[in-house]
């Protein structure tokens, strides 16, 4: 059967909160009353019928054909088994508390994308903005679960609190990779700026390009840790550079000290 | 006598009031941005905010959500500077230019004087300075660390981890060993007392490091921690936006209720994507510009005598506390205070301008 598809009309003219268009939450709606839907956030409306022309189908798979960076929150809170493909761009908070399923994006992300996600494989072929997998401002933690692939850069402040799962990260990341992870795994393939794992708790970060650390991560020696080669092996098929890198012998680094120092930064022998 | 603008040539404040409430009115996501302003001019600019569904902002908002965010989302330990300056037994002074930020902080604080109470009365204190600028550490008399705004954050982390009794690079333990008598000292006091301001360029990591220490202090001594704000009334218009919306700036009633979003609703942003079609620009102390490059935006300007901008709508407004008497946010007593005009003049303060607005867009709307 072929997917639910939301056909891009025009460019929003105002950002809009596409929270409401999960497929559970579409469920036993008519397109006409989908259409009705208003997902502006001002006080001018912004209606689904305004933006997207919609072919109904499959609602277990939702389809933006074209995107904008004035997407928020497309599936937010997005349940197991159900599954978004949007062909373009996607603004702030992308995949949101998601509990599962599966989110893919060809273009790039906003700030917040993964915010806080709980169980959902989310992967962005483009960039990702500041804050990836990071909590909003007064939460606790970050992200507890599941599992995101970005193919391109990420923003600063990338994997904040991170508490479980996994972000493998392509490209390059901006300032303060892997800040006040309380948890959690980030590999990152490209460079890293500025200080990385800052206030790192107990989370592991694993860096294709060493660089220098700071004071509060100590030199642990060279290993092949068993547990890394068995993560490596669970990222073949979604990232073949990351499954690679983490095959290969790696100095460890235990750290940040000035927290409880059972985090740590793996990265392959200089030279 | 004041006085208003419009693209340059004057015009009448009943002209400005109402051509003010034409441009918001009839805008789709106006912005109240700026907001240096005393009490009552924060108020009335976060009631206009309500009433047209618009975003505030506050010009400092990045140094106030710094503090904020670490408030929020691990834990804070403040108090003010008078219980400081009679208890403290040990100062550490975190970052440059403190004394230009806060000017009548060594009066307030007299870290060369002994604490009055507590276990230590009467001895004196010791005092430490991360990162000071040029002369400032040798004017209090403290023991320094000079370093680069940029390594400030990892010199807490090393002194953090110090005090913990966890390791360090052997490095960074020989290119610093002053660190270690800081934390000794700062273990041993019965009342110490951080100071630092996010305007000395400290960002939310380092304040989370800063705070990190004094609450693992705390296990087993007393320590606090004196908070410098910033600039333009910020922590008063924080408190007023607290108690008006329940959120700090960046806050929008687009949709009708406050949402507090600090990376959508950042003034420059809303206005660079075009997000915004408005702008009410309130500078009150200063006249400090707006942050953004954009010129085709509709865009009244709120400022002091001489500030005039380029273009747009401008209305002449009085300074807090200078022209007119003021409710504010006061560093030294960290508490609201009146301070009453030094050159008190006739120029209408924000407050006035922007409830006369208000009243023009009540006039034209049917209710």
């Amino acid at each position: 059967m072929k997917p639910f598809t939301l056909k891009l009309r025009q460019e929003p003219p105002q950002r809009v909160d596409l929270s409401v268009l999960t497929p559970d939450r579409l469920a036993g709606l008519s397109p006409a009353q989908i259409e009705k839907i208003d997902i502006g956030v001002t006080k001018f409306s912004t209606k689904v019928g305004d933006i997207f022309e919609i072919s109904p189908g499959d609602l277990k798979n939702l389809r933006y054909e074209g995107g904008s960076s004035r997407f928020d929150l497309i599936g937010a809170k997005l349940l197991p088994e159900f599954s978004i493909h949007v062909d373009g761009d996607v603004g702030a908070q992308l995949g949101r508390l998601a509990y599962g399923g599966r989110i893919t994006v060809t273009g790039s992300a906003g700030a917040y994308a993964a915010s806080g996600n709980l169980g959902a494989e989310i992967e962005i072929s483009g960039d990702a903005g500041d804050f990836l997998a990071a909590p909003l401002a007064g939460e606790l933690s970050g992200m507890a679960g599941g599992r995101v692939i970005i193919r391109g850069s990420v923003g600063s402040r990338a994997g904040d609190r991170l508490r479980r799962g996994v972000i493998v990260i392509e490209g390059s990341a901006a300032e303060d990779l892997g800040s006040r992870v309380i948890a959690g795994t980030i590999v990152v393939l490209g460079a890293t700026q500025g200080r990385v794992g800052y206030l790192n708790k107990r989370g592991t970060l694993i860096l294709a390009q060493c660089k220098d650390l700071g004071p509060t991560y100590l030199d642990c020696g060279a290993h092949h840790l068993t547990y890394i080669g068995l993560l490596g092996r669970s990222l073949e098929s979604a990232s073949a550079n990351a499954a690679r890198l983490l095959s290969r012998k790696l100095r460890r680094y235990g750290g940040d000290t000035s927290v409880y120092g059972k985090g740590e930064i793996l990265t392959p022998l200089r030279g | 006598m004041s006085k208003a603008t419009l693209e340059g040539k004057t015009i009448s404040l009943e002209e400005a009031y109402r051509k003010a409430a034409d441009i918001l009115r009839s805008a789709r996501f106006p912005l109240i941005a700026g907001l240096g302003a005393d009490i009552a001019g924060a108020r009335s600019a976060i009631l206009l905010a309500e009433r047209v569904r618009g975003a505030f902002d506050h010009l400092a908002s990045e140094e106030i959500l710094a503090d904020l965010d670490v408030m929020r989302s691990f834990s804070m330990f403040t108090t003010t500077p008078n219980e400081a300056r009679v208890r403290a037994d040990c100062f550490l002074f975190v970052g440059p230019g403190l004394t230009k930020l806060w000017p009548s902080m060594v009066e307030r604080l007299a870290p060369d004087q002994s604490p009055r109470h507590g276990a230590q009365a009467g001895a004196p204190r010791k005092i430490f300075w991360l990162g000071p600028d040029a002369s400032e550490a040798k004017g209090v008399g403290a023991l320094s660390i000079n370093a680069p705004v940029s390594e400030i954050s990892s010199l807490l982390a090393q002194l953090r981890a110090t005090i913990g009794g966890r390791p360090i690079t052997r490095e960074a333990a020989g290119a610093t060993p002053a660190i270690a008598e800081i934390a000794q000292a700062l273990k041993s006091a019965h009342f110490g007392v951080v100071v630092w301001s996010a305007s000395a360029g400290l960002d939310a990591l380092a304040i989370e490091m800063l705070q990190g220490i004094v609450a693992d202090l705390n296990v087993s001594t007393r320590c606090t921690g004196v908070p410098i704000g910033a600039r333009a009334g910020a922590a008063g218009v924080t408190q007023a936006a607290g108690w008006m919306t329940g959120f700090p700036p960046r806050t929008a009633f687009g949709r009708g209720y406050p949402e507090h979003d600090a990376w959508r609703f950042e003034a420059r942003r809303l206005v660079e994507s075009g997000e915004a079609d408005a702008a009410l620009w309130i500078s009150a102390y200063d006249g400090e510009p707006p942050p953004w490059s954009r010129a085709d935006l509709p865009l009244i300007t709120l400022a002091p005598a001489g500030k005039q901008p380029g273009h747009g709508l401008y209305i002449e407004v009085g300074q807090p506390g200078v022209t007119h008497d003021a409710v504010e946010y006061a560093q030294e007593i960290a508490a609201m205070t009146l301070r009453k005009a030094s050159q008190s003049t006739a120029t209408p303060s924000v407050g006035i301008v922007i409830d006369a607005i208000l009243a023009e867009i009540s006039e034209a709307s049917s209710c």
